[in-house]
This record gives structure tokens, C-alpha cells and sequence, in this order.
């Protein structure tokens, strides 16, 4: 049965018919699937499974990214209300955009896929200071900083990721706190995210939760 | 001594000048040339202007720009802050439309040429116009009603309206913006433009899957350019990919450019245009901040090599950033110029 379902909500999120992907789950949870079914067996690899065809076709399109994500969080909000023993977190994140950036979609999307992998964000919102990610960071003991950029010059500038990378190792929370950076730049050179000094970086918002967990598991306590 | 217009004209003819047509879309690179802070530069359309034609004729590509930064269109229809840095383009600083109730009061200027905030761009285009002669295409930028939306409430809630509704308020702000793309390139033409970009992220399938695209890019883009000539038309979008509706957009309205994506194949994009109409190959620009000389030559081969195999091709850029090395734009032009050569 869970496969029907998966590929039925799997369908709704190609066609970014919301209302579609809500009935399905809703009629679900009346046959008795549990939430956490829900969240893990369906949410969960539906974002999985639009990270692969992104890589296998360089991208379903940004409408899908941002509907698969908009779902996932919507999903994953009711049914964590109704799980039968509040789930385990397993890290955080603070997220925003870089100082001097105005575009939020790609955060958007990115907060919206995690937390049905159980990942917490904290949601800075646009043109963050590198001084501001990471006292966030630290005053929410976050393990992971996201720096969305949607502008070349708001990628490289020195108050952006390299300002947060010089402000951790002032501080020495290098092994505490890792950096992910993501957003058009960094799509168009690869290489970019080791030029700004980013742990890491993830080609689109829907593929950025595996990295983030990735990370997570890297961080000493 | 052959000018760009000419061998643009011969490129869109299916004819051979001396070399093939190149569009190096220089913006911000203009108050450096002329000393200022990208605030002031932008200030005046003077300054824009002799920006565009001093570059133009040190670097001696082909085409000038009338386009200050693409947050303009926005200050015509009321956004009241943009946001300058002196490392980039200038950024929308003020939504325009925040509440439904916005959509409702949204009013379209009637007369562009006329409008104050619209002064500084018509200066700009008499200057061009006139100091230029007709020898190189002045380009204007004009973003498509599906898209206009994105620079007046944030594309997050576009994409939401888009996706979800009110359908009532979607279609009642894309008529807004659709009436606003055609007055503006009116009011381009009569300035003296002649290069005319249709910019539309959402015609492509990197923004939207299909179903939407037939849904909703045909029919907006039907609307858009129904009483224009679409031969006069430059299909952008916006750095996204084209390839694959390029059939459907030329066999439904005949767009006379494809101006591809740096990440289009520019073979398969020739293959699928077959001479209908004219083609321009773009570079990854973002790359050339930090390839070598060596590297910049043989991505430069590498795309001349794909899209010369017939004719009707020309060399762009998307919007070149300002962090590119002055020496990296060179050697990108002076290899076009060598290996885009006829003789």
C-alpha cells in the first residue's frame, strides 16, 4: 500500500498540485497509516526522490523544488503534532541570505525540505552579517550555518561566507560549526564554495538536506 | 569599415561579414570607466550612455546597452528603494506589492516616455541613438509579464501565487504586467532601441514543467508580443535553459533570436532552430573571473567550433560580473575575434 501511496504523492509534487499531495495524505492517515509512515516512508524519499531526477536531468524545475518543499513542510507540521512520541531532532540550522541580498527563495526551500528530515532550522531571513550568522549560531547551538546567495558579488563579498569562515576561526568554532553555501553562483562554478571557504555547498535547495545532515555527522560536540 | 548593425544584419540573413556578431553585455563595468561609484553612475543617463560607448569602442564588440540595472522596470510602477553596492548590481530594496490590495492599486503608466522615472533611461537612448548612428544595435531589456511579478512582490510569493492562487489576483497582476511589457517596449521603439530582449525565466522548463508551460508561458507569452513583430524579438531566460521548447516557441510565435543558456548545448540549440532563426551561443561569464588565458581560449573555441557549423550565429555573455579581470575580457574577445573570423 505504501508504494501506491508513495507514488501517488510522488505525482502530485511532479504536477505541484498541493491540494492533490494534501488528499493523499489525508487519505492515508484515515486507511491507518501512521504519521511517522507518513513523514519518513513517503515525505522523506519523495524529496529523495527529487534529488535524483535532478541529478539524472539537471533539474525538475524550480516550481517543483519550491512545491515539494512547501508540501514537506506542511505535511511534516501535521503529522509531528500527531506522532506518537515527539521525534528526535537530529541537529540544527541557522539560515539566511548573505549581507546585501534580497532573494529568499532558495532558504525557502531548503527550511521546508528539512524539516521532514528532522533537521531544526532557524530562519535569519535576508541580508545577514557574517557577525549575525554566527552569534545565531552559537546562541542557538546550531552545528550548521546556510548562506543563500543569489548574486555573484553577494557570494564573494567579505561579509558574506568568508566574513562567518574568519569570524569561526577567531572564535575557534571551526570544528563546531561548519558553513553550507547555495544559490545561482554557485551553480554556475562549482569550484566557487572553496574560493568563499565553505564546507560545502549544494546545487539546489531540494538536494541541500542530504549535505546538511552530512555535515551535521561531521561536527564535534 | 564594417559596423556591428551590419553584421548583425548579415548574421540574421543567414549571411557572412568579416566575423560573426558579439554581444559582451557590459553594465557596471561602466562607472569604473568613467570614475564613479555604481550609485552615481547609475544616477544619470549620461553617464550610462557614454559608459556604454566608451567601453564599446575600447573593447570593439558589437552591441550597446540601454539597460541601467533591471530593478528600473520596478521604479516605474512605484518601487521607492533600490539598494546600491559598490561590488554589484544594484537590488529592488522595496516591494511594490506586499497584500492583495496592492495587486488592486497597481497602475501601469499610460505614457513610459513620459514618466519621470522613465527620464534618466530616455536620455541614456537619445544619447546612444545619436552618437552611435545607426552603426551599433542598442539593446533594451524587457521583462515578461510572468516574470515582472518576481521584482514586485519576491519571487517566493510570486511562485506561491503562480502555484496556488488566487487565481482571481494571479490573472488580474499578470494582465497588469503583460499592458506594462508592451507599453515599455513601445516606448523602447519610439526612444530609437532596436534590439528588443523578451527576458522570461518562466519560459523555460528549469522554472516551470511543462504542464504549467503550456498552461500558462504559451498563453502569457501570446498575450505579451500579440500585436509586435516577434522577428523583433530576443527569447531570454534569464541564464536558464531553452533547448527544449525552442520548437514549440518558434512554430507558435516565431521569435526571430535564442539567446541560449550558458548551459544549453549550442549544437543541439543550432539543431533545433535549423536556420528559422538566429542564434547566440553564451559563455558561463561567472568563470571567467578565474580561468586562465589558456582556458578562456579554448571555452571560446569550444563554443565557436559547436555553433559556426552553419549560419545565423552570433557570441553573447549573460550580464558580465564586475569582478571579472580586465585582461580575462580581452583575451574571451580577442579569441572570438580570431576564431569567429570569416577571412
Amino acid at each position: 500500500m505504501i508504494s501506491k501511496i508513495k507514488e501517488a504523492y510522488n505525482q502530485a509534487i511532479f504536477d505541484t498540485d498541493k491540494n492533490a499531495a494534501l488528499r493523499i495524505v489525508h487519505e492515508a492517515l484515515q486507511k491507518g497509516v501512521t504519521p511517522e509512515t507518513i513523514v519518513f516512508n513517503v515525505v522523506v524519499p519523495s524529496i529523495e526522490y527529487m534529488t535524483t531526477s535532478i541529478r539524472q536531468n539537471f533539474g525538475a524545475s524550480l516550481a517543483q523544488h519550491f512545491m515539494t518543499a512547501q508540501i514537506a513542510a506542511q505535511v511534516t507540521d501535521e503529522m509531528l503534532a500527531m506522532f506518537s512520541t515527539p521525534s528526535k531532532i537530529i541537529g540544527k540550522l541557522v539560515i539566511g541570505t548573505s549581507q546585501g541580498d534580497f532573494h529568499g527563495l532558495g532558504k525557502k526551500i531548503v527550511i521546508g525540505c528539512l524539516k521532514a528530515q528532522m533537521i531544526e532550522s532557524v530562519d535569519l531571513g535576508l541580508n545577514v552579517s557574517a557577525e549575525k550568522f554566527v552569534n545565531e549560531a552559537i546562541n542557538h547551538q546550531a552545528q550548521v550555518i546556510g548562506i543563500s546567495s543569489m548574486m555573484l558579488h553577494t557570494a564573494r563579498g567579505e561579509n558574506a561566507c568568508l566574513g562567518v569562515r574568519k569570524i569561526l576561526i577567531e572564535k575557534e568554532l571551526e570544528r563546531k560549526i561548519k558553513i553550507i553555501v547555495g544559490g545561482a553562483p554557485y551553480r554556475y562554478d562549482h569550484e566557487l564554495y572553496k574560493s568563499v571557504k565553505a564546507d560545502a555547498w549544494a546545487e539546489n535547495g531540494i538536494a541541500a538536506g542530504k549535505v546538511i545532515a552530512q555535515l551535521i555527522s561531521e561536527v564535534q560536540p | 569599415m564594417i559596423t556591428g548593425m551590419e553584421r548583425l544584419i548579415a548574421a540574421a540573413n543567414g549571411q557572412k561579414s568579416d566575423r560573426i556578431p558579439v554581444f559582451c553585455n557590459l553594465l557596471d563595468q561602466g562607472a569604473k570607466e568613467l570614475g564613479l561609484s555604481l550609485k552615481e553612475y547609475y544616477s544619470k543617463g549620461e553617464y550610462v550612455a557614454e559608459g556604454q560607448l566608451k567601453m564599446r569602442e575600447k573593447y570593439g564588440y558589437d552591441n550597446l546597452w540601454s539597460l541601467f540595472y533591471v530593478g528600473k522596470e520596478a521604479e516605474l510602477l512605484g518601487c521607492k528603494n533600490i539598494i546600491y553596492s559598490d561590488y554589484g548590481p544594484p537590488n529592488v530594496g522595496h516591494m511594490v506589492i506586499r497584500k492583495p490590495e496592492d495587486i488592486h492599486k497597481l497602475e501601469i503608466p499610460d505614457d513610459i516616455l513620459s514618466h519621470p522615472k522613465f527620464e534618466e533611461t530616455l536620455k541614456c537612448l537619445q544619447i546612444l541613438k545619436r552618437e552611435s548612428d545607426g552603426k551599433y544595435p542598442i539593446c533594451c531589456y524587457l521583462t515578461a509579464s510572468m516574470a515582472m511579478p518576481s521584482l514586485l512582490m519576491g519571487m517566493e510569493k510570486w511562485i506561491d501565487m503562480l502555484l496556488s492562487g488566487p487565481a482571481d489576483l494571479r490573472d488580474e497582476l499578470l494582465l497588469k504586467t503583460s499592458d506594462f511589457f508592451k507599453k515599455q517596449l513601445a516606448a523602447y521603439k519610439a526612444a530609437g532601441a532596436n534590439i528588443f530582449l523578451y527576458s522570461n525565466p518562466f519560459g523555460s522548463l528549469d522554472f516551470v514543467p511543462n504542464k504549467l508551460f503550456e498552461e500558462f508561458s504559451i498563453p502569457w507569452i501570446r498575450k505579451d508580443i500579440e500585436s509586435i513583430d516577434p522577428k523583433s524579438l530576443v527569447y531570454y531566460c534569464g541564464g536558464a535553459r531553452m533547448n527544449p521548447v525552442i520548437d514549440r516557441v518558434i512554430k507558435k510565435f516565431g521569435f526571430g533570436t535564442f539567446y541560449l543558456s550558458p548551459f544549453d548545448d549550442i549544437s543541439e540549440g543550432k539543431q533545433i532552430i535549423a536556420g528559422r532563426a538566429l542564434c547566440a551561443g553564451v559563455i558561463n561569464d561567472i568563470k571567467l573571473i578565474a580561468w586562465t588565458k589558456t582556458e578562456i581560449k579554448t571555452e571560446v573555441k569550444r563554443m565557436l567550433d559547436a555553433g559556426m557549423q552553419g549560419d545565423r550565429f552570433f557570441f553573447g555573455t549573460l550580464v558580465m560580473p564586475l569582478a571579472i579581470p580586465e585582461e580575462n575580457i580581452r583575451t574571451m574577445l580577442d579569441a572570438v575575434y580570431d576564431y569567429g573570423s570569416y577571412k
